[in-house]
Parts: C-alpha cells; sequence; structure tokens
C-alpha cells in the first residue's frame, strides 16, 4: 500500500469538513509574481501571515475555518506556468468546461450561453474555498484573505457563491445529501462499511496505481507540481425546487404511491437518507436502521451480499434510479466490473434560502454548489455524466432514459420507469430539474504544488 | 434523440390462419447502440504471422470458459460478436467486432478486460502503439480508432437497440 502523505494533500479529496458554510471566491490573476506570493503563503505554516491550507492531516482540535484551492486551466496560464507544464494536464482539463458541456449534458438552458457569471468568462482562474463554523468567521476570514490576494494586485474578485448549510443536513428537494462516499486507501479515518471495494489511492491523487490495470495517470509535469494533486469539477447547480414538488403531487397518485415514496424511487433513498433498497416501504423502518448503515447494500447477491434481496429487476430501487445509474454497485454494466471503476467524491452544499411549499414561484434562484473531485474528469466526471446520467444503455432496462434528478430531461422524450411485480409504471413528460448555472474544471495542487509555484518565476 | 420503439417480431404461418411469414420492418425512428469495429493491422513479417498464427489458434482450440479471447469479450459486456481473419496473404489481421456505445468512453474497460490479448496481438504489428497498452491507455485508443477502417454507413443491425446486456436479460441469463 502506498505511502500516502496526509500533510501535502488538500483535505477535502480525502475526506469531508462537515462546516456549515462555504464562501467559493473566483478569483482573476492579475500580477503572476503576487499571485504565486499569495498562494505560496497558504503553506508557508504561518498562521499570523496568511490562513493556511487546509490538508487531509487528521485534526486534535477541529478548526474554526478551512481553507483550499483550485487552478483552472485559464489560471495556469495566467500564473504564467512554462509551455511543458501546460501541455502535460488532461486534455479535458485544458479544453474547460464549456467546451465539454455537451457531452455531460449542460445543453438547452444549462448551455454555457446561459452561464453566470464568472463562469461565462475566461476570468475564472483560481477557486479560493473558505468553509467557516459560521457566518463571523467567514466574514472574518474574508477580510483577511481579501487583503492578502489583492495585494500588490496579485489577485482580483471576478465573483462568489455562498453556500449554507440547510437544517437537518438536507440539501433542496428534500433530501439528505452526502451519505456515500467511497473508502479510499491512504485516507484518514475508519472506512464505511458498504459491500464496495476500497478505491485505490490513485483514482484520486495523481502518482499513485489507479482503479485501472497497471495504470497509473499521467502525472502533470514537472513531479513536484503534479503529484498529490487531484481535478475538481466545480459546478452551480440551480435546482427546481417548485417544479420537482408539483411533479411528485402530480404523479404520485398517477403511479400509486405517496409524493414521498415516488421522491425514494427517483432518488434510490428516502428523503431521510433511508435507502430504498434497505427499506422498501417505508422511510421509518422497525427496528430502524443504524444511520452508519445508509450506505451498506447491494443491488445483487454476491459474495459480500450473500443475504441480500435479488433486485436486478428494480423491483426496490429502479434502475434508473439516481442512486443506482452514478453507482450502480454490484449490477451488471457494460464494461464488465466498470460499475466499481467510477466512484467520485462529492462535496457539496446548499445555496439560497430554503424552498418554502407555501411560496413556491419566489423567483429565488436556490441550488447547490457540488464539487465533484477524482483523479481524472474525463473517467469520473465526465463518464458519470455522459454514460450513466444522461445515456441508458448501459444497464438492461433503462434504455432512452436519463436520471430523472440530474439528467437532461427534455419533456418530449422523459422517461422515467418503476419496476414493479404487478407490471412497470412509467413517468413521461417532464422537465429537467437541475439547471447547471456555471461550470469550471479545476486542478487541486498539493501543499508542494503551491511552494513550487511561489519558488518559481512566471514564464514571460 | 426520439424515444426507440418496439421493433415488430416476424409473424410465423400457422396451419389454421394460413398467414403467410412477413418479414420485420424497422421503424425510421430506432436510434442504433451498435457500432461495428473493422480494425485492420499490418503483420511485421512472416514470422510473425506464423508465431500469432500459432498462438491464435492455440486459444481458440481451447474450450470457450478456458480460452482467453472468449473469456476477455465476455467480461467486458459490450462485445457482441468478434472474428480474427488473417488477409492478404496472411499480411495483415483483421478484427471485426459490433460492440455496443462508445469506445472512446469504454476503452479503460476494454483495456482492463481485452488488453493482454491486444498486448499479444499488437507485439507482432508493424507499426504498433506503445506496448503494453494497460500503460499507455490513450495511444492505444487512437491506434484503434486510426486502424478502424469506416464503413459505407449505416452498418446494419437486425436488432440496432438492443444491447449485450439487453440481449442476455432478455433470455434469461
Amino acid at each position: 500500500m502506498a505511502e500516502v502523505d496526509l500533510a501535502d494533500i488538500q483535505g477535502f479529496i480525502l475526506r469531508g469538513y462537515t462546516m456549515p458554510a462555504v464562501r467559493h471566491f473566483f478569483l482573476r490573476v492579475g500580477d503572476a509574481a503576487a499571485a504565486r506570493r499569495f498562494l505560496g503563503g497558504l503553506v508557508s505554516g504561518d498562521e499570523a501571515a496568511s490562513p493556511q491550507l487546509t490538508t487531509a492531516q487528521v485534526w486534535t482540535v477541529k478548526p474554526d475555518y478551512c481553507l483550499n484551492v483550485a487552478l483552472t486551466f485559464d489560471g495556469l496560464k495566467a500564473l504564467g506556468l512554462p509551455a511543458a507544464t501546460l501541455s502535460s494536464f488532461p486534455a479535458e482539463f485544458q479544453a474547460g468546461s464549456a467546451s465539454r458541456a455537451e457531452s455531460v449534458g449542460d445543453t438547452g438552458s444549462s448551455a454555457p450561453a446561459f452561464w453566470e457569471p464568472p463562469f461565462n468568462s475566461t476570468d475564472v482562474h483560481v477557486i479560493l474555498s473558505l468553509y467557516a463554523a459560521g457566518r463571523e468567521v467567514l466574514e472574518a476570514r474574508t477580510a483577511v484573505l481579501k487583503a492578502l490576494f489583492e495585494r500588490g494586485g496579485g489577485m482580483t474578485e471576478a465573483g462568489r457563491r455562498d453556500g449554507y448549510e440547510l437544517p437537518d443536513g438536507k440539501v433542496h428537494f428534500g433530501y439528505q445529501d452526502g451519505i456515500s462516499q467511497p473508502n479510499i486507501e491512504g485516507a484518514p479515518g475508519r472506512k464505511v462499511t458498504d459491500m464496495q471495494p476500497v478505491s485505490p489511492t490513485g483514482a484520486f491523487l495523481l502518482g499513485y496505481p489507479s482503479q485501472f490495470v497497471e495504470f497509473t495517470y499521467p502525472v502533470p509535469q514537472p513531479l513536484e507540481f503534479g503529484r498529490n494533486g487531484s481535478f475538481v469539477a466545480f459546478r452551480v447547480l440551480q435546482q427546481d425546487c417548485a417544479g420537482f414538488e408539483r411533479f411528485l403531487t402530480e404523479n404520485a397518485p398517477k403511479v400509486g404511491m405517496s409524493p414521498e415514496k415516488l421522491a425514494a424511487k427517483l432518488c434510490g433513498r428516502w428523503r431521510n437518507g433511508v435507502p430504498i433498497e434497505l427499506s422498501p416501504d417505508t422511510d421509518s423502518p422497525q427496528p430502524p436502521i443504524p444511520r452508519e448503515e445508509y450506505n451498506d447494500f447491494d443491488y445483487v447477491v454476491s459474495p459480500v451480499n450473500p443475504n441480500g434481496f435479488d433486485d436486478r429487476k428494480g423491483y426496490r430501487c429502479p434502475i434508473g434510479s439516481h442512486l443506482r445509474r452514478n453507482n450502480p454497485r454490484g449490477e451488471m454494466v457494460a464494461g464488465g466490473d466498470d460499475g466499481r471503476k467510477h466512484r467520485i467524491i462529492r462535496r457539496g452544499i446548499a445555496y439560497g434560502p430554503p424552498f418554502d411549499p407555501d411560496h413556491p414561484d419566489d423567483g429565488v434562484e436556490r441550488g447547490l454548489l457540488g464539487l465533484f473531485i477524482g483523479v481524472s474528469l474525463l473517467d469520473q466526471f465526465e463518464f458519470l455524466m455522459s454514460q450513466w446520467v444522461n445515456e441508458g444503455i448501459f444497464t438492461p432496462g433503462i434504455g432512452g432514459t436519463k436520471d430523472p434528478i440530474l439528467g437532461a430531461n427534455d419533456p418530449a422524450t422523459s422517461k422515467f420507469t418503476i419496476p414493479d411485480p404487478a407490471g412497470a409504471k412509467t413517468i413521461t413528460g417532464f422537465s429537467r430539474f437541475v439547471i447547471t448555472r456555471g461550470s469550471a474544471y479545476g486542478f487541486l495542487p498539493s501543499a508542494t504544488a503551491l511552494r513550487f509555484l511561489a519558488s518559481a518565476p512566471p514564464t514571460p | 434523440m426520439t424515444e426507440p420503439s418496439t421493433p415488430s417480431t416476424p409473424s410465423t404461418p400457422s396451419p389454421d390462419t394460413q398467414t403467410s411469414a412477413t418479414p420485420a420492418t424497422q421503424p425510421a425512428t430506432q436510434t442504433r447502440v451498435q457500432n461495428p469495429l473493422t480494425l485492420i493491422m499490418t503483420l511485421k513479417s512472416p514470422e510473425d504471422f506464423e508465431q500469432l498464427n500459432a498462438q491464435l489458434r492455440h486459444f481458440q482450440g481451447l474450450p470457450p470458459e478456458q480460452n482467453p479471447l472468449n473469456q476477455a469479450l465476455t467480461a467486458t459486456g459490450i462485445v457482441h460478436f468478434a472474428r480474427f481473419v488473417f488477409l492478404e496473404n496472411n499480411t495483415k489481421l483483421g478484427v471485426f467486432t459490433a460492440y455496443d456505445g462508445s469506445l472512446a468512453a469504454y476503452v479503460n474497460a476494454f483495456v482492463d478486460k481485452v488488453g493482454k490479448v491486444f498486448d499479444l496481438l499488437l507485439s507482432h504489428m508493424a507499426d504498433a502503439p506503445p506496448l503494453p497498452v494497460e500503460q499507455h491507455r490513450q495511444e492505444f485508443l487512437a491506434y484503434i480508432q486510426s486502424h478502424d477502417v469506416p464503413v459505407v454507413e449505416p452498418f446494419y443491425s437486425a436488432y440496432p437497440t438492443l444491447t449485450v446486456l439487453d440481449i442476455l436479460s432478455n433470455s434469461g441469463n
């Protein structure tokens, strides 16, 4: 097993922070040397001089803020990385999210033409993510950081997005989120029992053997810049809560179930997080399922799931549901055991005020600020969105359909099937509920990489 | 993308109704999920042909469950058919398949399952990509794409909307 230097790796790659507030700054590089000094300051070890990057080291005392940073390809260019370094990055990262939009379903109302500032520009060079224990800390640290990144004309703020945890840890649409994350070799903390193989380090960090046979992803050069890094798809995902609730109330009677059960069938979990695979009829099974077992299930019987329910037909958890599409677990899919090779880390938080069903069309934008992390944007984020969310040929029974919650659904063609021993029920004619308002591909450099940046002058 | 409709099935003649068998008709709106691969590779030398021919015939002579070609292709879950044909006086090897979906999206799964087979085949080829293919995946994909001879479209399929997994599932496997 590879030795992983937790102090060198950005924390949120390997573990969540569970902080209730986050502010993502989108920064434009001005003076490259000054910007590099700021980035180097994040790993100087001198908390008095600058807030410090949060690494994957285990906390003895939980801090009141966390800080992480992503660099886009435009940012690498603006920081003056040499041509040899720039060309050593993967093609999809170099191309940037706007040019990859079609393949991931950012079409129609989600197309780049409609993205909000600054995502409709080339000004997103650096994404600085400030997590905080509360609003006071958020504002205090913001003031400190702003003074620092603006110093010497290093960087200017092209925009920012704030996220706040909703009550009960839910996200908009009313679901508990963040229950399922891959166990990663070398990550701190206890492994969660989930009937799934532990992901190799190299599925989430550059420089280690990956989830594919005898393959390590090429490390961007030089080694001290690329190693221990990772990639993130940063997404501003607007959620049509009014449309979603209307969909539930209108369609639930048509398919002979309660709106809550329909919500569970769409997602794969009841809105309180209980997996429908373990509790097909109620979100309050007796005896209750312990919270730490909410991810301990599979859809098929196997050596890791010898006593489970054989749900190959999807009678409990529809094959086309959000959860099952994005992580088929032991189910047979195109590619063979490919179902286990496209895991992803999800760090997300709600933005916008809670949805009030009594004022459904309040005209306020709300949704999710999502970070989707993996060693390969192509084989993880882009694969999931193009092959499993927006395509239905990877497993039998869902041909011609897309993910009902996340997919680029068009009322003319959309379809969700609820398998049932008495006869499948289908819902058609629904629109997409999640609209992309902005997207950026970022490189998550290691602490070593940031020191390297600060130690070298920009290439003129 | 238009919704594929269920293909009609041919009716069989019965003594009572005296209907004649009619061929199945394909609705025009079906979206084909299968794609052809027409891979033509040039061997390095006559000796390479002798070696590769012997190796392939050895594999193909094994029972299916011990034939590594068979096992690898089955494991991908996306290959409908595959045949290996020596061409042009044994100077070339053709690999002809029909497979589901996007080759680019599934290249990693393909290499994980069939990579060792291609390491063997490509070791005898004149302009092979860097080997082993497990470590040079994007180069392997580029090689396949450049050696895949384009067909005169459309590629015909009697069941264009059915994947390998659909067919196996429908037949109770």
